[in-house]
């Protein structure tokens, strides 16, 4: 279970005679075990911040995070990151940064070649083990982002648009690719998007943002039955979540 | 607790069939990169013999190309005041060699601390502003007095001229690794050794090598500097020494090895960069 309890965040003023920036205000949250959660909101109203207070990047500046039983203060293998933008490490092949997190975790590049490859396999990006990343295509890369934020099977996955940066079919690959993976083993996620749309398709909740300072204005339970199909955005009701969304979304634009 | 993200079928793959985005790129060569050097330098020594044959000006003044390559023959075979061309290129070499490879092994590291400690930053950094616009000919005489006229005050003139940019290419380096990379390894519990070994110090390795490419080519500039020390070789030694005698064929030949030997070395660090830099420009 993760849990926000009254957080909030504040950046110092930048410069002199700046304002500090509340960027988080009375977050309140609690993601249930295997839950798939996504937060949207207009750009700017803190969600990337929540989402880093939670991985341990930044403290909160009130209240506190609970992660499991434990509460949030630094970074740790249990809650897996997928970044915005890839952030592979462009010296290494994809088998390694696939690996990576095994790297670090036995303090020995070696001997993880059965999971790898198995993981290389389910990604299918077989025959791309020896291609370094920016040979590849943004598709492709978010792809073994999500591989490497997999094998050390964290508890939680943390996912800031991960997305947001592909063409629309690509997106469209990786949303049912993203469902079929978590299908299997139902990890608890928290998924940052502005993508209405993507936001229903995936997710058990959706959680609907102010604009800054970002507070929880409205939470939507997502009732379509899983597994859901690229047509299901088509169907009713997933028409009617769509509209309830944008309607909170434009009032909360004012 | 464990997810059993290894037991997914195969047929999921087959459900999502990639998209045409997910070709690799490649790239390909082209063919004119191999002779349009070799042509632009003919057409260079072409314009030389023309300017010469016509006497624009004395022919003392401009030697033609082949009167140069009689020199070069000439202090090849004869040699120069008893220097052979090959003993003064290789006494220059090594003293480059030396001065700029004890400035790589001394200023990286300094560059990485000063990057990462910031008190170290604090003291090291009014010193190598200072000493970095001060040209190389205003304390020549200063290490003179100190360390005499061997070759120790040749080389260690060089290795103060290339330091200052092995050091501000490495700490640039290390101060512009990604937050993002950084944030990977932390996710992963990463201790310190393995963010440096892992993140930083790949991150780092391009400025590094683009530091190496700057500081070879301010060697070879500081090189006759240190060659006007009481040197009797090497092949700033020979050029001084042969313009003060209007020997200028000779001074034409002493240009063109050094401007050889450093193209020569920036190919060379351009290679090993390739080899172990090659994601570089591109991520
Ligand atoms: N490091 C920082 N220092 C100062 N202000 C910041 C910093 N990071 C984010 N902010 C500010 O906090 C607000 C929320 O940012 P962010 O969480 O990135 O929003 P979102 O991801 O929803 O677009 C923005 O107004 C942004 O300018
Ligand atoms: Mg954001």
């Amino acid at each position: 279970m993760i849990q926000f309890m009254d957080v909030g965040k504040m950046y110092p003023a930048t410069g002199k005679g700046g304002e500090p920036t509340v960027a988080v205000q009375e977050f309140s949250l609690t993601i249930e075990d295997g839950e798939f959660c996504s937060i949207v909101g207009p750009s700017g109203c803190g969600k990337t911040t929540i989402l880093n207070m939670l991985a341990g990047f930044e403290t909160p500046t009130r209240g506190q995070i609970m992660a499991g039983d434990q509460v949030v203060t630094k970074p740790g293998p249990e809650r897996a990151v997928v970044f915005q933008r890839p952030s592979l490490l462009p010296w290494m092949t994809v088998f390694d940064n696939i690996g990576f997190g095994l790297t670090i975790r036995d303090k020995n590049p070696k001997g993880h070649n059965l999971e790898i490859t198995q993981m290389v396999e389910e990604m299918g990006l077989s025959g791309f083990e020896r291609h370094y990343p920016y040979q590849l295509s943004g598709g492709m890369q978010q792809r073994v982002s999500i591989a490497r934020a997999l094998i050390t099977d964290p508890a939680s996955l943390l996912m800031d648009e991960p997305f947001g940066a592909l063409d629309a079919q690509t997106r469209s690959d990786m949303q049912r690719f993203l469902l079929e993976l978590w299908k299997t083993s139902q990890p608890t996620v928290l998924f940052i998007t502005h993508d209405v749309d993507e936001a229903i398709l995936l997710s058990d909740r959706v959680v609907v943002m102010t604009p800054r300072p970002g507070m929880v204005s409205e939470e939507f339970q997502i009732e379509l039955k899983r597994p859901r199909k690229w047509d299901s955005i088509l169907s009713t009701e997933f028409l009617r979540y769509k509209k309830q969304i944008l309607s909170v979304l434009r009032h909360e634009a004012f | 607790m464990g997810y059993p993200w290894s037991n997914q079928k195969t047929e999921m793959i087959e459900e999502m069939p990639m998209a045409a985005t997910d070709m690799v790129i490649m790239d390909t060569g082209r063919s004119y990169r191999g002779y349009v050097p070799w042509i632009a330098a003919l057409v260079a020594i072409l314009i030389w013999e023309a300017v010469a044959a016509l006497h624009v000006v004395s022919s003392v003044a401009l030697p033609s190309p082949i009167q140069v390559f009689r020199d070069l023959i000439a202090t090849a075979t004869v040699g120069y005041s008893g220097q052979t061309l090959l003993n003064s290129t290789l006494f220059s070499f090594g003293r480059i060699a030396v001065g700029f490879v004890l400035a790589v092994l001394v200023g990286v590291p300094i560059g990485f601390w000063m990057a990462t400690t910031d008190w170290v930053f604090l003291i090291i950094d009014p010193f190598l502003q200072f000493l970095r616009p001060i040209p190389p000919l205003a304390y020549l005489p200063l290490i003179v007095a100190w360390f005499g006229i061997g070759e120790l005050p040749k080389v260690i003139l060089i290795f103060f001229c290339t330091i200052p940019i092995i050091i501000i290419s490495a700490m640039s380096g290390v101060k512009g690794v990604q937050e993002n990379r950084k944030r990977v390894a932390q996710c992963f519990g990463a201790n310190h050794w393995q963010m440096f070994r892992y993140v930083i110090l790949p991150s780092a390795l391009p400025e590094v090598f683009t530091g190496m490419r700057v500081g070879i080519g301010v060697a070879w500039t500081c090189l006759v500097a240190a060659e006007m020390i009481a040197a009797s070789r090497g092949l700033g030694w020979m050029i001084m020494s042969a313009g003060g005698q209007l020997q200028i064929g000779v001074v034409f030949v002493g240009i063109i090895i050094i401007g050889l030997l450093g193209y020569g070395m920036e190919l060379g660090i351009r290679t090993m960069e390739k080899k172990m830099v090659p994601w570089k420009g591109q991520a």
